[in-house]
């Protein structure tokens, strides 16, 4: 057997035990043997190793599940800043639509609506658990607890009793929050004259109270003053002003 | 398909056959596998890795007087290269009671451990791809499919043993020009 022939038989798996002890002597021997087999050992691995790799690349292309989580998750990402833009946009739309062209239709009783919030209780705040005694508590608790029937009769006590006018201010809140604007009015317009501390404050609801009442004019003016002033509720008061012109 | 039809088809390196194995048997594998506990991304390796050790085995003519399906003895791979993986081959017993001899091991071995190809061997596979028809068909025939100089004889025809000897050790010498120049 010449040392082709055994390096064949060696890649066919058929040398006997004594032909394997030739090789191997061989091999420690004779370098261009040693070279020749190593070269096709080399070469079957190769040819092996670039089979295993285009197989498994052929199962990727298979795998049914994988590919199709990948391709959802791609478009979901590509879709995401498309449908942000576009619920933007449609909201954008939206509200234009109804700032812009419904506003003919918006009466003041509805710019009421959207523009009055009792206002807030500032000046004798409530400290829970406190117990209640005297009247302004009561008032204001009643007030802040949105109890306004009592909390008009509690500040209409105290307005018999007290001379601080700031509880003419809550007393007309009160009496807006109950529809009672011809009643709140005076009392605002009072209020203001004797420039209490809410008086930007006061403005700003006895405008509202204009308009429910339907005094345009005076709503207006009162409006343009708070937009002047730059203080409280101006940018609110120059919005109504703009949707009212 | 049949199994016979699947071992000839395989032992051909009719890679149609692969895909076969592949599509129908996939999510029994997974359902089979999952009772060994394994997490769910080695399972598509270690099905992918026993298909190719079926084909290999097959012409390596392992599957030649196989008894069971080749279902069954694809499942056996997967089973074994789960133990060999996750737990102790000593412990691993087929429901089959397969036996699989040392051959059929270092294939498994050598599938599980393959190595990303060497800067050698792809520059030897991109030469390789510059061959003629006729010698890469050789050469493939004898490393590949391992057939016998005189198997090869007799399938594609040539006259004696010699000529194919003469052959093969040609293409061999002109894949070493390519690659030296």
């Amino acid at each position: 057997m010449d040392k082709e022939e055994l390096i064949n038989g060696y890649f066919e798996n058929s040398l006997t035990s004594a032909q394997l002890q030739e090789l191997e002597r061989l091999y420690s021997t004779d370098l261009d043997f040693a070279q020749q087999l190593d070269y096709e050992k080399e070469l079957r691995k190769a040819l092996k190793s670039n089979e295993r790799n285009e197989i498994r690349n052929m199962f990727n292309e298979l795998q049914p599940i994988k590919q199709a989580n990948e391709k959802k998750k791609s478009l979901v990402v590509q879709l995401r800043p498309w449908m942000m833009a576009a619920s933007i946009a449609l909201l954008v739309g939206i509200c234009s639509w109804l700032l812009l062209f419904n506003k003919p239709n918006q009466s003041p009783e509805e710019l009421y609506k959207i523009h009055f919030a009792p206002y807030e209780n500032v000046v004798h705040p409530i400290e829970r658990g406190v117990e209640i005694e005297d009247l302004k508590t009561r008032a204001f608790t009643a007030y802040e607890n949105e109890e306004f029937e009592k909390a008009l009769v509690l500040f209409k006590e105290l307005n018999t009793k007290s001379t601080d006018s700031y509880l003419q201010f809550y007393e007309a809140i009160v009496l807006m929050q109950l529809e009672k604007h011809e009643e709140a009015i005076p009392l605002l317009e009072n209020y203001i004259a004797v420039n209490g501390e809410l008086k930007e404050r006061a403005q700003w609801y006895l405008s509202l109270s204009y308009l429910k009442t339907k005094q345009l004019d005076k709503s207006k003016s009162l409006l343009m003053q708070l937009t002047r002033q730059d203080g409280f509720k101006s940018k609110e008061a120059s919005n109504l002003l703009k949707e009212l012109n | 398909m049949t199994d016979e039809q699947l071992i000839a088809d395989m032992k051909n390196r009719n890679r149609n056959a692969l895909k076969v194995v592949y599509k129908d048997y996939r999510e029994e594998f997974f359902r089979f596998a999952h009772r060994y506990d394994t997490q769910q991304s080695y399972l598509e390796d270690i099905f992918q890795d026993a298909i190719l050790a079926l084909y290999e085995n097959a012409q390596n003519g392992k599957l030649d007087t196989l008894k069971s399906s080749v279902k069954t003895y694809l499942f056996s791979i997967g089973k074994f290269m789960l133990f060999k993986t996750f737990r102790d081959t000593k412990e691993f017993v087929t429901d089959e009671d397969f036996i699989f001899d040392q051959r059929e091991e270092a294939v498994f071995t050598e599938i599980m451990e393959d190595q990303e190809p060497t800067e050698k061997q792809l520059m030897l596979v991109a030469n390789f791809k510059k061959l003629g028809e006729k010698c890469r068909q050789i050469l493939e025939l004898f490393y590949l499919q391992g057939l016998k100089i005189e198997e090869i004889m007799a399938v594609q025809g040539y006259e004696n043993k010699n000529v194919v000897k003469s052959q093969k050790s040609r293409c061999l010498k002109s894949l070493k020009d390519l690659i030296q120049q």
